[in-house]
């Protein structure tokens, strides 16, 4: 919704600073850029940090990746919170006329793109998807998990997008449910670890392994959804605003 | 004892309910099932509040309670921590909700808006619920990407050129002041390796990276809560936004940071304060008070009145830090010996908070109702509001007297109490401006209810086709405006609750 804001406002008031006061504030920042050095330079480095800790309890959070384990272990609620962050961006971006279709990916045949695109499609969006799957299992071990592999399998996305035949429909229920699929699976789980442990978020350890990969999975899937309906809203505003310029 | 043990374990659900509703909310194509659903969670909220704050008062004076979230105690886990203070603010968010939701489903009647609205109001409550109970740092900030991300799509909500302007504005500065605050709390986390608000105050020390940090973080949290040169973006985003949205921006989302600002000063990095650096905010807080109100005197659309009363009205908030550097306090999270006056002045600025978000929230529902009847806010063209909006204008002058302190209203006990805090500490230059801000606030109060009650000369009839709002609309906001003045009234209960977060004494209270 910005962007169509963006094109369309062409600088009306924006007055241009003057040159005093752009030296002004050249020479506040750089005053309080070399304050900041200072003060880091001057001041010690705290000597364990938490590196220490988080690999000490490496062994009993399921995973053997540090990262992963901090991610959806040790400070699990964060990450819970942070997918609550994009799901804000999904809802805001969302279109809100309802359909009647039910289906997600719709494939318009009478485009014709050329066989080349369509073969490369054909390896590419499978290809992708499986390096996403990939990533996510690797995560538990080594560098890798719910957000990367979320952003390579919305790439997938992009590129069907991009060829110009298929279209998503995010009004469907599928949809929806692919965009809070993450937060409410990471909400189910917390819930469930708060019945069985008394704590919530609290994993019992010798099932810690698959309920992370769980909520990996769900996360995932969200993520790439709500990728890639980032990419595809602001695809058609951009392509709206062309066409209102153009007449 | 095992049974209030039982009710602390509820506390995640004060982050998780609002998640739920929210994704019920974005999940349900039924406008009916997303009112029933989330004025249900609404009601859900307020009880488990209820019952956490009948634990704390059980527990006695000054007690918190901490929540190993997974198990693991800071600082390799994150903890949530409830004390006086915080579930004060949970009971006024979950109040506030509860009604705002109920009038939210009688504004929001096109699905088209509604689809959208339901599950962002959602997880603004669940990020502003997520920033009063954090013990963490690096949590918070989380927290504040949620209150800020959900109150600039709520904003955007209107749809017009304005809003969108507003919205886009007030994205970019609370982006900026998430980032000031990041900084910030990565500096402290370079220095003492940890991220617990509790454990980063008991090994602060007062150096130049822990005044660094604490200048960003504050840059940053002022520019959320729009204290005075920093409040630019605010009265074009609080304008703007859908009327309910108003509310809850001017009620709580700017009172969130605020409440921040006091755990890091008064608190986490107090041993890095200054008493200069207390009195300069406390100067920032005056001059707020008397140029929100100028500004609002001279303001042209109602809603923007309200608004510009909201930048005024957060300059009191600001007395609190020069009243707590002249008395030295500190708040009950890492408990010591409170000063008198100190914890009087904090239990004054939390009485304030609270009339503040009742009144402002009833104002700007009842400028909402205005608007949506005569289909513009401009205050000059509002003649014979009275007589055609009887319940609106009634709430708007009922918040009025709070927002101006006159007795018997929550505004006048607040104010009452600042006032008391400020003559105890001696520092009496404070009196003048509350004094004067609350004369000024009369004034812009007033001149809108001359202009609503004035007669309307022969034109009874033609071009007054307001149409009428559903009753509910209206009474949503006189409920509001009477808790406001019901909060004056009931001064003693209110107090006592605040004993066990600011710890007053029998004096702070005894005077009234």
């Amino acid at each position: 919704m910005f962007i169509s804001l963006e094109f369309q406002q062409q600088n009306t008031n924006e007055k241009e600073l003057s040159r005093v006061t752009c030296w002004l504030l050249g020479a506040i920042i750089t005053a309080l850029s070399i304050a900041l050095t200072i003060a880091l330079l001057v001041t010690d480095k705290a000597v364990p940090g938490l590196a220490d800790l988080a690999a000490k309890n490496l062994d009993i959070s399921g995973v053997e990746n540090p990262v992963t384990a901090v991610l959806l272990n040790f400070r699990s609620y964060d990450t819970l919170l942070e997918i609550a962050v994009l799901l804000i961006v999904a809802v805001a971006i969302l279109p809100t006329q309802s359909s009647t279709t039910t289906q997600f990916l719709s494939v318009d045949d009478k485009i014709i793109i050329s066989p080349v695109l369509v073969g490369l499609l054909k390896w590419l969006v499978p290809l992708a998807i499986l390096v996403g799957g990939y990533l996510l299992w690797t995560g538990a071990y080594s560098p890798g998990g719910a957000f990367q592999a979320g952003a390579v399998v919305a790439g997938a996305g992009v590129a069907l997008s991009l060829a110009g035949r298929h279209d998503f429909l995010w009004q469907t229920t599928k949809a929806r449910v692919a965009l809070n699929l993450g937060l409410l699976v990471f909400l189910l789980v917390a819930a469930a670890n708060a019945i069985v442990t008394g704590t919530s978020l609290q994993y019992p350890v010798e099932h810690a392994g698959w309920l992370i990969l769980v909520v990996e999975i769900a996360a995932t899937l969200s993520i790439a959804a709500i990728l890639l309906l980032l990419f595809v809203r602001l695809k058609k505003i951009a392509e709206r605003s062309e066409q209102e310029i153009n007449q | 004892m095992m049974s209030w043990d039982a009710v602390y374990s509820l506390l995640p659900l004060v982050v998780g309910l609002p998640l739920l509703a929210a994704i019920a909310c974005a999940l349900l194509d039924s406008h009916r099932w997303r009112v029933g659903l989330s004025i249900l969670f609404a009601f859900l909220q307020l009880s488990i509040v209820v019952m956490l704050l009948l634990a704390i008062q059980h527990s006695g004076a000054g007690a918190s309670y901490r929540y190993a979230l997974g198990g693991w105690g800071a600082p390799l886990g994150i903890d949530l921590v409830v004390d006086g203070l915080a579930i004060i603010l949970l009971l006024i968010t979950a109040l506030l909700v509860l009604i705002l939701s109920i009038y939210s489903a009688q504004y929001f009647s096109a699905p088209n808006k509604a689809a959208g609205f339901w599950p962002l109001w959602w997880l603004l409550v669940a990020g502003l619920n997520a920033a009063f109970i954090s013990a963490d740092a690096f949590n918070i900030y989380v927290a504040l990407e949620i209150i800020g991300l959900s109150a600039v799509a709520l904003v955007a909500l209107t749809g017009t050129r304005a809003a969108l302007t507003a919205a886009l504005r007030y994205a970019l500065v609370g982006l900026l002041g998430s980032l000031c605050y990041l900084l910030g709390v990565a500096l402290l986390y370079r220095a003492y390796g940890t991220l617990d608000l509790v454990q980063l105050a008991s090994t602060v020390q007062a150096n130049p990276l822990t005044w660094a940090s604490l200048a960003l973080i504050s840059v940053g949290l002022l520019l959320k809560t729009a204290l005075l040169p920093l409040h630019f973006w605010l009265p074009s985003a609080h304008a703007s936004a859908p009327a309910p949205v108003s509310a809850v921006l001017s009620a709580l989302v700017v009172k969130a940071s605020f409440y921040l600002l006091v755990r890091f000063w008064l608190e986490v990095l107090a041993p890095a304060t200054t008493e200069f650096a207390m009195n300069f905010l406390g100067l920032l807080g005056a001059t707020a008070i008397v140029w929100g109100c100028i500004a609002a005197f001279r303001a042209s659309r109602l809603k923007l009145l309200v608004a510009y009363s909201t930048v005024a009205q957060l300059g009191y908030l600001f007395l609190l830090f020069p009243l707590a550097a002249a008395s030295d306090i500190s708040v009950p999270l890492i408990d010591s010996v409170s000063d008198v006056a100190g914890s009087a002045a904090l239990a004054a600025v939390i009485y304030f908070i609270i009339a503040h978000a009742l009144a402002k929230a009833a104002m700007f529902l009842a400028a909402g109702n205005i608007q949506s009847c005569y289909g513009h806010d401009t205050i000059d063209k509002l003649q014979g509001a009275a007589r055609s909006q009887p319940i609106a204008v009634f709430t708007f002058a009922i918040a009025g007297i709070s927002l101006i302190g006159l007795p018997p209203s929550g505004g006048f006990i607040a104010k009452w109490l600042l006032l008391n805090s400020a003559i105890q500490n001696g520092q009496w230059w404070w009196v003048i401006v509350m004094l004067v801000g609350g004369l000024l606030a009369a004034v812009y109060i007033g001149r809108v209810l001359t202009i609503a009650f004035a007669q309307t000369v022969a034109q009874s009839g033609d071009k007054m086709s307001t149409h009428l709002l559903p009753r509910g609309l209206a009474m949503c906001g006189l409920v509001l405006a009477i808790s406001a003045v019901l909060l004056g009234f009931n001064a003693e209960p209110v107090l006592a609750l605040l004993e066990g977060s600011a710890q007053i004494s029998s004096m702070g209270a005894g005077g009234l």
